[in-house]
């Protein structure tokens, strides 16, 4: 497999994305408007007490600042394949000499590269300004952030991934993709981290992976985490990045054979 | 290039064809008739239902997306282009997912937006082109990769006249190449003018395949003289027509032409009246394939 065309199709998407400059400017304003919103709600909350269960004002402000920044870059294209199935592009795009998997991570990479430069970066200066998180707790921590960050994303990914495939059967996958963004916002621990879930909703998450997104990498950032639990978590994003691409990939076997047998 | 054996799939059904390399096929019929059913399953787009189908020696179902460049295909309706793109991007895109080296690229690039005249809206996104201009770039999109073999439905559809002209000059040349080419339209006459042989799809069944020279001296040997007489009406018995009609001082004969001659018919009218006008229709493709139509059903009915 040669990398030449995929490189094209993700330099493409960058560029693609960095041409509608007033929506990007507007995207960055609501994010720092997102994050100044729940700066408000959680320091009403907290009052004038400097801890609740053991958590500081400052590692919630840090928890969703850093995971609505992830949110930002981890924003997938949910309507790729949907799109293709509608149009009925697909059919001839798998004829070509490339894999539209491998399409497909190549225009989200591209698109992510461009939100985290442009995008998350400024809004992160511009909420340390204004805010002010928390420094990662140690250089290594910060390398382990990176790492795990970067597993979420795969999560993320695979997650857009399988969903997309329900296209073949669905007509139109917008109120399933609407649901998943709600549920990956709610369970993964942007607008309530998972610290202050009931005992029996935290039980539950355990073994679902919402909370291999955006909150593994955070608490590695705040470095509650130890050595063994970081390997631990990573490894749990692994596993999940398998068992969704696989159920994802079984869907995609069967569509296409869907798409020849029915016609697309 | 192409073997089709008892393919059954949708309206298609036992249906036999092989393409040999280097030769223009043009498939005929009606909207309805099989046309792109048979190009999908062709290009592997379709899994038959039944039957055995071989594509540059590959079953195209399993091999997809292995052809590469050795297969372009066109179907109305599925873009090869994005419409976000210009011209110019479009195809470039397209250059690094064929990997088509860039030498090669700009020389094929220059050739065919000079052909097919795109060159001053290359830089017009696709979606801002009008239907005629749009497809001018889709076809240069598949010629570009120079394939073995080439797939294409309906790709007149929205071409003006230059345009026409300067897509089949182009598929005449690769043709001789060694291009081996399936191309549907709903246009008998504009197909048979530049395929090197005929496929006639009717319902789904094979009904003619071979030249067009083939077709007019096996099917259409019908002609039809228009005669206008002074006098009375001549009695034919003799003559072996099809049938004829009268009408007032016109008469019609509709006869075959390997049975009787022209010259024999006029003979023996001149022999009992007199002509004032003689008028002889050799029949035009698009009659020669609603009677030959005719012809097959009665073949099949009397089977029955």
């Amino acid at each position: 497999m040669r990398l030449a065309p995929y490189i094209a199709y993700l330099k493409k998407s960058f560029l693609r994305k960095s041409a509608y400059r007033f929506d990007h400017l507007m995207s960055i304003l609501s994010t720092c408007l997102r994050i100044f919103i729940f700066w408000e709600i959680y320091r009403t909350l907290y009052g004038t007490r400097q801890e609740v269960d053991g958590i500081t004002m400052a590692m919630v402000t840090t928890n969703f600042i850093l995971s609505m920044g992830l949110d930002v870059v981890f924003g997938m294209d949910d309507n790729f394949i949907p799109g293709k199935i509608h149009d009925g592009s697909i059919a001839t795009e798998l004829l070509r000499p490339m894999s539209i998997k491998g399409r497909m991570i190549a225009e989200n990479m591209g698109s992510s590269v461009f939100k985290l430069i442009f995008h998350f970066i400024p809004a992160l200066l511009i909420a340390q300004i204004m805010i002010g998180i928390l420094p990662p707790a140690s250089p290594m921590m910060f390398m382990c952030f990176l790492i795990s960050a970067l597993l979420g994303y795969g999560v993320m990914w695979s997650i857009s991934f399988a969903l997309q495939m329900l296209s073949f059967w669905v007509i139109t996958t917008w109120s399933i993709t609407t649901l998943k963004n709600v549920v990956i916002n709610i369970f993964s621990g942007t607008m309530l981290p998972l610290w202050f879930m009931p005992e029996w909703m935290d039980r539950i998450l355990r073994f679902l992976p919402f909370s291999s997104i955006y909150f593994t990498p955070v608490q590695i950032y705040l470095g509650q985490l130890s050595g063994a639990e970081i390997l631990e978590k990573c490894c749990i994003q692994i596993i999940w990045i398998l068992i969704i691409y696989c159920v994802g990939d079984i869907l995609w076997k069967c569509g296409q054979r869907k798409l020849v047998v029915q016609g697309g | 290039m192409i073997t089709l054996e008892s393919v059954s799939k949708f309206i298609i059904s036992d249906f036999h064809i092989h393409i040999p390399q280097g030769e223009c096929v043009g498939l005929i019929g009606v909207s309805g008739a099989g046309k792109t059913t048979l190009l999908k399953l062709m290009s592997g787009l379709l899994a038959p239902k039944h039957g055995y189908i071989r594509t540059i020696g590959r079953n195209p179902v399993r091999e997809k997306g292995t052809y590469g460049r050795d297969m372009g295909i066109f179907l109305t309706g599925k873009s090869n282009l994005e419409n976000q793109d210009t011209a110019r991007e479009a195809l470039e895109m397209l250059c690094h997912v064929y990997r088509i080296p860039k030498e090669e690229f700009h020389r094929s690039y220059e050739a065919l937006s000079e052909r097919f005249a795109f060159r001053e809206y290359e830089e017009k996104r696709i979606k801002d082109l009008s239907l005629g201009q749009r497809m001018r770039v889709e076809l240069a999109a598949v010629l570009m990769l120079k394939p073995k073999l080439l797939l294409l439905d309906e790709p007149d559809i929205g071409l003006d006249e230059n345009g026409k002209a300067a897509f089949w000059k182009i598929l005449e040349e690769e043709r001789r190449k060694g291009m081996t080419i399936v191309v549907s339209s709903h246009n008998p006459v504009e197909i048979s003018r530049h395929c090197s042989r005929i496929a006639l799809i009717d319902e789904g069944k094979l009904l003619f395949y071979g030249t067009e020279k083939r077709l007019r001296s096996k099917y259409a040997s019908m002609d039809i003289m228009q005669l206008k007489l002074d006098g009375k009406i001549p009695d034919l018995e003799d003559l072996p027509l099809k049938k004829y009609e009268a009408e007032q001082d016109m008469l019609r004969l509709f006869y075959d032409a390997n049975l009787v001659s022209a010259a024999e018919i006029i003979g023996l009218i001149l022999k009992q009246t007199q002509v004032k006008e003689i008028q002889v229709i050799k029949p035009n493709l698009t009659d020669m394939i609603m009677q030959l139509k005719g012809v097959k059903e009665d073949e099949l009915n009397r089977g029955k």
